[in-house]
C-alpha cells in the first residue's frame, strides 16, 4: 500500500484495498463509501445516503485489516483514516453478518426486508423463541432511519427513541400526536418496512404513495445537494444578491447599472449573520425548502416600533435589491427596516423599491427637489429619507402619498403638476400595466424584455426569467426561439398558479443527474415529479402538453381579461426604454465597450466619431426595432393576432370561444380585419 | 494570432494548462447551478478543476435558473 496522499483539494486522501480492489478516498470517507466506489456492494439496512449513518442493526459489519491486526466494524459508520484491507466476504464477515440476521429474523420473522436479507445471507431463524417476538410484516425494527430523518432532512425533531431495552421504541413527545407533525411523510417515506403510515383525510389523493414519492425525492435532493447548489436553507432567495451582481443584472440606481462597488455589504455572506440559521423556516410548516427566512430581536431606528424588538420576515432577493441595491441603499439594516415596515404596512417592498428609486432619479435629475418633496432629500443612498417616505404612505401625508400611488402615475404627476418631459419619465419609469418591475436588469435580454412587458399581470418576472437562457448561455439566438421559450416557460410556470403551488421547488434545488437531459433548463426530472403528483391527487394520467394546455386556456382568459379591461394590447406589451437599452449618456458611457461593440458588430453602425447622444440614438433604434419582431414572434406563437388578440380559432382550438369571450375579442379582431 | 476556444458562442483566449475551473473563473461564471461540456462531453461539477480545456475546444456553460 501506498499510504496517504495529498489530493488537491487538500483533502488526504487514503488507500484501501477491498475484496482485492484498491482505490483511493478523501480521509474520513466511510468504509460503506469506500466499498461503493470500488464498485463492491456491503448490505445494509439502517443506511441512508441523506442521513448520518447510526450503526443501529450491524447487518453491514466487515472484517478489515489495518497495520497487519484484524478486527470487526460496522461499515457504514467506519471512518477510514488510515490505509487498511476490508474483506466483505470472508468467513468471519459472512459468520457475523448470518448471526446478525438470524437474531433480526428471531425477534421480526415477517418483514419482507428483514426476510429478503436472511435469505440471501444464508441466515436461518434461531432454534429460540424470541421473547420479543413480533409477527407483523410491518414492524418497527428500530433501524432508526425515520428519527434521523425528521432531524437531518425535515430539520425538525419531532419523533425520536423512547425506553431502553425491550421497551425501546420511536414516538413522538409523551406518546402524544405532536402539533408541529405537519405529515410531511418524510418518515414514512424511508421507513423500510412500513412501520409509520401517513393518512391524509383533508385532500384525499387518489394514490398517496405516488405523491410520497416524488416529495421525498425533493426532500433528499434539499439535503443533500442545497449547500452546494442555493442554500435556500441558509439565506434563501437572497444569495442571488452577489450573483446578480456579477452578471451585471443587480438593479443599482433605478436600473441605471447592474453592479456596484458596495454590493458585498448587502451580499449572502452579510444576510447569513442576520437570519435565523438551523431551524425549518418555511412559508407553511413542512415545507422542504424552507426558505422564507426570519431575522429576530431586530430594533428599528425609526417609525412607531423605534427602539423596540421586532421580528422581520425576510428578506427575500427582490427586497435587498428593490429596498437595497436599486435605490443606493448598501446598509443591511436600513434594508431590513424597510422590510419590516413595507410588511407591518401592507406594502410590497418590490412595488416601494421601484418606485423610490424612480422618485430618487427624478430628484437627482432635478425634476423634484425638496420644496416639491416636503423637505426629503430623496437623493440614491439616502435610507433614512426613503425610511420617512414609508411613513408618510402609511399615513396618508406629505410626498408619500403621491410615491405610494405608484410609478404610473407619478409620471402624469411629475409632467403635469412638476414639469417634468414626459418622454424622460416613460424612459426611466420602470412599470407596465400600471405594475413596477421587479428587480432585474433586462437590458441586455430581448427575450427577458418580453418576459417583463408582456407579462400579463405586468412585468414580475415569474411568468418567465429568461435572462441565462438567452444572454449568458445564448439558446436563444432566434426570434422563433425566444417565442418558444416566451411561451413555453409562461405556461409552465402558470400551471402552479393555478394548482396552488410554489415554484420555487422546481427549480432552485435541481436533481444531481439533471445535465443528462437534453433540456436541463427545464428541469424534466422535476416536470416528471409534478405530472406525477397531478395523477398521484387525481387519477388522470397527464402528458407535459397536458399541463401546458391547461394553463393556455386559463393565460388567454386572462388575455381577453386584460382586453376587457382595456390593456389587453400591443401597446401594452411594451415596456419602458430603461428595460431595453441605456436611456442616458451616463448609462452608455458606464458600458461603451459593449454598446459601441453591438453598434459595429449587430447595428453595422461605425460608432468611431460618433457623440454618446449619437450613438445612444442608433442603438434605442436598432433594439425598439428588434422588440417589434419579438412581440410579432411571440403573438404567431402563442395564436393571437399582431394586435396581441387571440383569435377565434385559437380560442375554438383551446375550448374556451364562449360567447361572452368572443364578444370582448371580435370588436378588436374586426379593427384588424382578422375576425 | 494565439489560440482560442470558444465559449458560449464567444471567443475566449486559452492558454496551457487552462481548466474548466479557470475558464469559469475567467469568465466569472460564480452561478452555482451550470451544466458545463467541453466539445460535448458532459463535465461535472467536481471534476471543473481537473478538466482540461484543449485549444479549440468548444466549452458550454448552460445556466439554469433559480429563483421566483
Ligand atoms: S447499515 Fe450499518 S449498522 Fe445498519
Amino acid at each position: 500500500m501506498s499510504g496517504t496522499t495529498t489530493s488537491p483539494d487538500k483533502v488526504p486522501a487514503v488507500e484501501v484495498e477491498i475484496d482485492g480492489h484498491k482505490v483511493e478516498v478523501p480521509e474520513g470517507t466511510t468504509l460503506l463509501a469506500a466499498a461503493r466506489k470500488a464498485g463492491v456492494r456491503i448490505p445494509t439496512l439502517c443506511s441512508h445516503p441523506a442521513v448520518e449513518p447510526y450503526g443501529a442493526c450491524r447487518v453491514c459489519i466487515t472484517e478489515i485489516e489495518v497495520r497487519g491486526r484484524k478486527r470487526l466494524v460496522t461499515a457504514c459508520n467506519y471512518p477510514v483514516r488510515e490505509p487498511l484491507k476490508a474483506f466483505t466476504e470472508s468467513d468471519e464477515t459472512r459468520q457475523q453478518r448470518r448471526g446478525v440476521l438470524s437474531l433480526m429474523l428471531a425477534r421480526w420473522p415477517n418483514v419482507p426486508a428483514v426476510r429478503v436479507l436472511a435469505e440471501k445471507h444464508g441466515a436461518k431463524p434461531p432454534a429460540y423463541r424470541h421473547p420479543l417476538r413480533n409477527e407483523a410484516t410491518d414492524a418497527c425494527i428500530l433501524c432508526g432511519l425515520c428519527v434521523r430523518a425528521c432531524s437531518e432532512m425535515a430539520w425538525e425533531d419531532i419523533i425520536a427513541f423512547a425506553g431502553r431495552g425491550a421497551g425501546r421504541r420511536v414516538m413522538m413527545p409523551f406518546g402524544e400526536p405532536s402539533e408541529r407533525c405537519t405529515g410531511c411523510g418524510t418518515c414514512a417515506y424511508i421507513c423500510p418496512t412500513g412501520a409509520i403510515k401517513v393518512h391524509d383525510e383533508q385532500n384525499r389523493p387518489v394514490d398517496p404513495a405516488r405523491i410520497r414519492k416524488y416529495g421525498f425525492r425533493l426532500t433528499q435532493e434539499m439535503t443533500l445537494l442545497d449547500d452546494q447548489q442555493c442554500q435556500m436553507r441558509r439565506v434563501g432567495t437572497a444569495h442571488l444578491v452577489e450573483i446578480m451582481d456579477a452578471y451585471d443584472l443587480l438593479p443599482t440606481h433605478n436600473y441605471k447599472f447592474g453592479k456596484h462597488p458596495d454590493t458585498p455589504k448587502i451580499a449572502s455572506h452579510v444576510w447569513k449573520t442576520f437570519v435565523r440559521q438551523n431551524v425549518p423556516d418555511g412559508c407553511w410548516a413542512g415545507c422542504q425548502m424552507s426558505c422564507a427566512k426570519a431575522v429576530e430581536d431586530f430594533v428599528p431606528r425609526t417609525g412607531p416600533y423605534q427602539g423596540q424588538k421586532v421580528l422581520v420576515d425576510g428578506p427575500e432577493y427582490e427586497t435587498v435589491a428593490g429596498c437595497g441595491s436599486n435605490i443606493g441603499v448598501f446598509d443591511p439594516h436600513d434594508i431590513l427596516e424597510i422590510n419590516f415596515y413595507c410588511d407591518t404596512y401592507g406594502i410590497d417592498t418590490i412595488s416601494f423599491g421601484t418606485a423610490t428609486a424612480f422618485a430618487m432619479e427624478c430628484f437627482e435629475a432635478g425634476i423634484l427637489d425638496t420644496e416639491k418633496t416636503g423637505g426629503l432629500e430623496l437623493r440614491f443612498g439616502n435610507g433614512t429619507a426613503a425610511l420617512e417616505l414609508l411613513h408618510q404612505m402609511s399615513r396618508g401625508e406629505g410626498f408619500g402619498v403621491i410615491v405610494g400611488q405608484g410609478v404610473a402615475e407619478m409620471k402624469r404627476i411629475f409632467a403635469e403638476k412638476f414639469g417634468g418631459d414626459p418622454a424622460f419619465l416613460r424612459d426611466i419609469g420602470m412599470e407596465v400595466k400600471g405594475l413596477e418591475y421587479s428587480e432585474y436588469v433586462s437590458k441586455e435580454s430581448l427575450a427577458q424584455q418580453g418576459g417583463y412587458a408582456m407579462a400579463l399581470k405586468g412585468p414580475q418576472h415569474d411568468e418567465a426569467w429568461l435572462i441565462f437562457m438567452d444572454m449568458v448561455n445564448k439558446q436563444l439566438p432566434t426570434f422563433e426561439k425566444k417565442a418558444e421559450a416566451l411561451h413555453y416557460f409562461p405556461m409552465w410556470r402558470t400551471w402552479f398558479g393555478l394548482m396552488g403551488l410554489c415554484k420555487l421547488p422546481w427549480n432552485d434545488v435541481e436533481p444531481e443527474d439533471n445535465a443528462k437531459y437534453p433540456e436541463p433548463n427545464k428541469v424534466p426530472g422535476h416536470v416528471e415529479g409534478y405530472i406525477n403528483f397531478w395523477a398521484g391527487m387525481t387519477g388522470q394520467e397527464v402528458t407535459i402538453d397536458d399541463i401546458i394546455r391547461m394553463s393556455e386556456r386559463v393565460y388567454n382568459f386572462q388575455r381577453v381579461f386584460n382586453l376587457r379591461m382595456g390593456k389587453g394590447t400591443r401597446e401594452w406589451d411594451r415596456g419602458p426604454y430603461r428595460a431595453m437599452g441605456p436611456v442616458t449618456v451616463e448609462e452608455y458611457e458606464s458600458r461603451a465597450e459593449r454598446y459601441d461593440k453591438q453598434l459595429r458588430e449587430l447595428v453595422g453602425y461605425d460608432p468611431a466619431g460618433k457623440s454618446t447622444p449619437e450613438k445612444l440614438a442608433a442603438l434605442r433604434k436598432y433594439r425598439e426595432e428588434q422588440y417589434e419582431g419579438l412581440l410579432d414572434a411571440v403573438y404567431k406563437r402563442r395564436g393571437w393576432t399582431r394586435n396581441g388578440i387571440p383569435t377565434i380559432e385559437t380560442l375554438r382550438n383551446l375550448g374556451i370561444d364562449y360567447p361572452w369571450v368572443v364578444e370582448v375579442v371580435r370588436p378588436w379582431l374586426e379593427k384588424e380585419g382578422a375576425a | 494570432m494565439s489560440p482560442a476556444i470558444t465559449v458560449n458562442d464567444e471567443p475566449h483566449p486559452w492558454r496551457e494548462g487552462m481548466t474548466v475551473a479557470d475558464v469559469l473563473r475567467e469568465r466569472n461564471f460564480v452561478f452555482p447551478l451550470l451544466v458545463v461540456s467541453v466539445d460535448g462531453v458532459h463535465v461535472s461539477r467536481d471534476a471543473y478543476g481537473t478538466t482540461p480545456v484543449p485549444p479549440g475546444a468548444v466549452v458550454v456553460v448552460t445556466h439554469l435558473v433559480s429563483g421566483g
